[in-house]
């Protein structure tokens, strides 16, 4: 079962460091359950999807989720799990079943039930093995594995990874791509891998702080090409 | 992400974490009054006992403690230049024996208990208005988590000198590790803000 989709809505949103602009003031709405985004290095992407999760504050415009200001302290990023370029710096202790329950803990939830969703995400990937494994000991994909059950443990209903392929061979791209093809959650993809975004109907191209391209994704792929070589 | 942890099943191990740290705050205080050099000798050599029964092979423990040591020994200096050797050498004993059993708190006290623990300690100040407990446990627990870090940046520097041919100097190896470790605690803290961890604390 797939979620039942995102809800976002950039008004005029935009981000400027100075004289400096990251991202042009944007207004569009995102629906559906995944979204590509693509583009060069200091396109955009990663600013714009940080407005998404609250990371990033908007210096124009508002960013909203399911109708809630991302630019509200109290609730921003609550509908929105974030998965980052290096796993290992999202992993904050070392063993995986502590870092999973960790999140939990600071939301209030018993000891019981921080058990059971610790157990039922690991048990979601079928990664038990890893419960009690050292984060450091972990392959690549399998540090994806461990950041994702620590987000997914919080019940977001939307995801976003940023670069998820990032630097890993074949076979872990391959589980990867396989978990997030399996995500019931709707997912924000972020990635320079144009294969693990080919089938997806919608996919934002990002140049030099702009949308440049909003549209399946051979099209947007296509018009990447153009621009990028 | 290496951890500081040392698994085992030691006298310490099986100390609550509460026992060790009320434990470690109680010896730096005893230390601390005392100045005589044959007790503070024998409190050096049952931290360092303590310290052996934690189970890490010899080399490992001393690596631990090497830059630690390295800093005493300098405090020790600058102390044996304004005071007598007396005192200078009481303060080498205090502080290797407070290293001593600090290495060992840390080495079997995982760092979830760790947080758990300071945060729990530290609740009955947020009476004060001033701070949060969870903040300050979170707190801690990062120090112990960033200090394997920072070591495994400082030998990757170190290889990337070597590598390159350059002579290894203090002054061209710290610019680049501060600013790969303000990166990094940027990165953390944005996971941090992410997850929602500090989000939610009421």
């Amino acid at each position: 079962m797939r979620g039942t989709g995102l809800d976002i809505r950039f008004e005029g949103a935009g981000v400027s460091f100075g004289a400096r602009t990251a991202l042009e003031p944007l207004t569009l709405g995102l629906g559906g359950n995944r979204i590509g985004i693509i583009g060069l290095n200091g396109s955009g992407k990663t600013t714009f999807a940080r407005l998404i999760n609250g990371l990033t504050k908007p210096t124009v415009g508002r960013v909203t989720v399911n109708g809630r200001d991302t630019g509200d302290e109290k609730t921003a990023g609550a509908d929105v799990g974030f998965i980052f370029q290096s796993p290992q710096n999202q992993i904050i202790l070392p063993i995986v079943k502590d870092d999973i329950a960790f999140g939990l803990k600071r939301r209030g939830f018993t000891k019981a039930e921080i058990e059971a969703k610790v157990d039922g995400v690991l048990a979601r990937f079928n990664a038990q093995a890893l419960a009690e494994r050292r984060a450091h000991e972990l392959s690549g994909g399998e540090l994806q594995v461990a950041a994702l059950c620590s987000v997914l443990a919080t019940g977001p209903s939307i995801l976003i990874l940023d670069e998820p392929t990032n630097q890993l061979d074949i076979r872990n791209r391959a589980l990867v791509e396989k978990i997030i093809d399996g995500l019931e959650e709707s997912a924000i993809i972020i990635t320079h891998d144009l294969e693990l975004i080919a089938g997806f109907e919608r996919v934002l191209l990002f140049h030099e702080g702009r949308l440049a391209a909003d549209a399946p994704a051979a099209e947007a792929i296509a018009r990447y090409k153009e621009i990028a070589v | 992400m290496q951890s500081l942890y040392v698994e085992g099943n030691s006298l310490m191990h099986r100390l609550s974490p509460r026992a060790k740290l009320l434990s470690l705050a109680a010896l730096g205080v005893v230390l601390f009054i005392a100045d005589n050099i044959a007790l503070l000798s024998i409190v050096v050599l049952l931290a360092a006992a303590v310290y052996r029964a934690v189970g890490l092979p010899l080399a490992d423990a001393l690596g631990r403690l090497r830059p630690i040591f390295l800093t005493i020994v300098v405090v020790a200096l600058f102390s044996l230049i304004f005071n007598s050797w007396h005192e200078a050498l009481v303060t080498l004993l205090r502080l290797t024996a407070l290293m001593l059993f600090a290495a060992t708190v840390t080495a079997t006290t995982a760092i979830a208990e760790f947080i758990d623990e300071v945060t729990a300690l530290a609740r009955p100040l947020e009476r004060t208005g001033w701070v949060q407990a969870d903040d300050i446990g979170l707190a801690v627990g990062l120090v112990l988590r960033f200090v394997p870090e920072i070591l495994g940046r400082y030998q990757a520097i170190r290889e990337a000198h070597t590598a390159r041919g350059l002579k290894v100097r203090p002054t061209t190896l710290l610019a680049p590790l501060i600013i790969l470790t303000l990166r990094d605690a940027d990165n953390i803290a944005a996971a941090i803000d992410a997850r929602g961890i500090r989000r939610h604390v009421s």
